[in-house]
């Protein structure tokens, strides 16, 4: 067995725990469908007072806002993973955690993988609902391409998501999630195109991942006009991926021999 | 110099240190070693040294008890030796290795059980947990499911191996967690207060599976409290004392 999968394997093993532990919790899923459908069914009258041409030619505010949200839902799963590991330092299990061959950094990293993976899933099923119940125009040859679009996204929401625990593991606190996530679905366009923002905000909308990867997403999935050429759309995504991911990791383990030092690693 | 030397530096005692108590390597191999371990705590005028240059060798094949009053800093040697805590200065290896050499493989020849009951998972049964905890271990997927059930059979768990952790009773609760702290079949054994909670059968379980990992080579730290009637032979016994090790 490669040093490689033995990795993966530790990682694909949390996953597996995280998922024992959310289905061991049975009204949880049902809770979030009803959610998911309270919210599609708002957004639906909220999408009949826009204007038909306000977000494209097409006018289909209601395609559109909702890819926003499903986006905000992948992004709020990675950002959530700083939370997962204070409950985990909370009931002490890091600590085995960062005792194993896998350590801290991959212990922090495969935290997230459970509920970026679900999120991911459960979008596919708001989709799906909103296109059977509600009827937006979903383009399911496109599917494949959103499936790697999500994917890219997830990994660069992720990495922002561990920005937050090294923070956490630094400082012992998870402050700042709720208003980056406010910021970045603003920034982002979750609601609304990111056209309408002054220039002097618009800059912002370019610097960060969200962005990008709405905007993919709302073209290969209800074939909205993108905002910007596809090819330059996915090579922020991918670019934001390639250098946060790394970085994130690298302030990870620099976080984590700080609060060794200090003595503070498995405290909260 | 580095970022982290410099720190280390920094953090290095400013008053003359004491001689340490020097414990004489015995004459095998040695397996586990400290050397020149400091560890304050607090900082400023509330600063204090909890270790004062602990020098440790621990060969193959011996099982060590160290001893000490509340807050002698037992736990906080053990924790240096986990790699959880660093130390001001002062280096421990295990099986030659740092925790700097390779997080991985240094972390695959230890076991280390903390005081306490936490870290379990409640929703999570017996089984699950030890399944997991090989995983996290780097077991490898044919000798896993024997390694599982092995464990779960050291410490008279298999009965209970369905049963959600949040419905089993403190001492097996313990039992577990030695089961997830010996699944991997670690060299080096660090137990901090391993008998909570255990009755008599569960002490024959811990005392059977130390023994185990002597008869492989291994080496096994032991600390407990001062006073406190112990279920082995050691083959030595130190205290800290005022931050330094002093035989029994």
């Amino acid at each position: 067995m490669t040093v490689c999968t033995q990795y993966v394997g530790a990682v694909l093993a949390t996953a597996k725990r995280d998922a024992m532990i959310f289905a061991s919790y049975r009204l949880r899923f049902i809770s979030q469908v009803l959610a998911m459908l309270f919210t599609l069914t708002m957004f639906n009258y909220i999408a009949k007072l826009v204007r038909p041409n306000a977000v494209g030619p097409h006018g289909h505010y209601y395609a559109f806002v909702v890819v926003g949200i499903l986006s905000t839902a992948i992004l709020t799963a990675a950002l959530s993973t700083s939370n997962l590991v204070r409950l985990e330092l909370m009931q002490g299990n890091f600590e085995r955690v960062v005792i194993s061959p896998l350590g801290p950094v991959g212990g922090a990293i495969s935290v997230a993988v459970f509920p970026v993976a679900y999120s991911v899933l459960f979008s596919g099923l708001m989709l799906g609902l909103a296109a059977g119940v509600f009827g937006i125009p979903l383009h399911l040859v496109d599917a494949p391409a959103a499936i790697a679009v999500a994917t890219l996204g997830a990994l660069a929401f992720a990495s922002i998501g561990l920005l937050f625990v090294a923070g956490l593991l630094a400082y012992k606190s998870a402050a700042g999630t709720t208003w980056v996530l406010a910021a970045l679905a603003l920034l982002g366009g979750a609601y609304f195109p990111v056209r309408l923002f002054p220039g002097s905000i618009r800059w912002a909308s370019n610097v960060q991942p969200f962005t990008p990867a709405v905007d993919l997403l709302r073209h290969v999935l209800v074939g909205a006009p993108s905002a910007e050429p596809v090819w330059l759309d996915l090579t922020k995504l991918a670019g934001f991926a390639a250098v946060l991911m790394p970085a994130s990791a690298a302030l990870l383990w620099l976080a984590v021999n700080v609060s060794r030092r200090r003595g503070t690693l498995m405290e909260y | 110099m580095t970022g982290q030397a410099a720190e280390i530096l920094s953090a290095a005692p400013s008053e003359e240190p004491a001689p340490s108590a020097q414990i004489a390597p015995l004459d095998e191999q040695t397996l586990v070693s400290f050397t020149d371990i400091w560890r304050y705590w607090g900082r400023g005028k509330n600063r204090w040294a909890v270790l004062r240059g602990i020098d440790l060798q621990i060969p193959c094949g011996t099982a060590t008890c160290i001893g000490g009053r509340n807050g002698a800093g037992k736990t906080t040697l053990l924790r240096i030796a986990t790699g959880i805590l660093a130390p001001n200065s002062g280096t421990v290896t295990i099986d030659g290795l740092t925790t700097g050499d390779s997080w991985r493989e240094y972390h695959r020849r230890i076991g280390f059980l903390s005081a306490g009951d936490r870290g379990l998972y409640n929703r999570m049964s017996v089984r699950a947990h030890v399944d997991f905890w090989a995983r996290l271990a780097f077991i490898a997927r044919s000798e896993r499911r024997p390694a599982v059930e092995e464990a779960l059979a050291r410490f008279g768990l298999s009965e209970l191996a369905k049963r959600r952790a949040e419905r089993l009773s403190q001492g097996q609760r313990q039992r577990l967690r030695l089961a997830l702290t010996l699944v991997h079949r670690p060299k080096v054994l660090l137990l901090d207060e391993p008998r909570t909670s255990l009755d008599g059968e569960g002490l024959e379980m811990l005392r059977c599976a130390v023994s185990d990992v002597l008869a492989r080579g291994g080496a096994v730290i032991w600390c407990s409290p001062a006073g406190e009637e112990q279920p082995i032979d050691f083959d030595r016994t130190l205290f800290i004392e005022d931050g330094r090790l002093v035989p029994a």
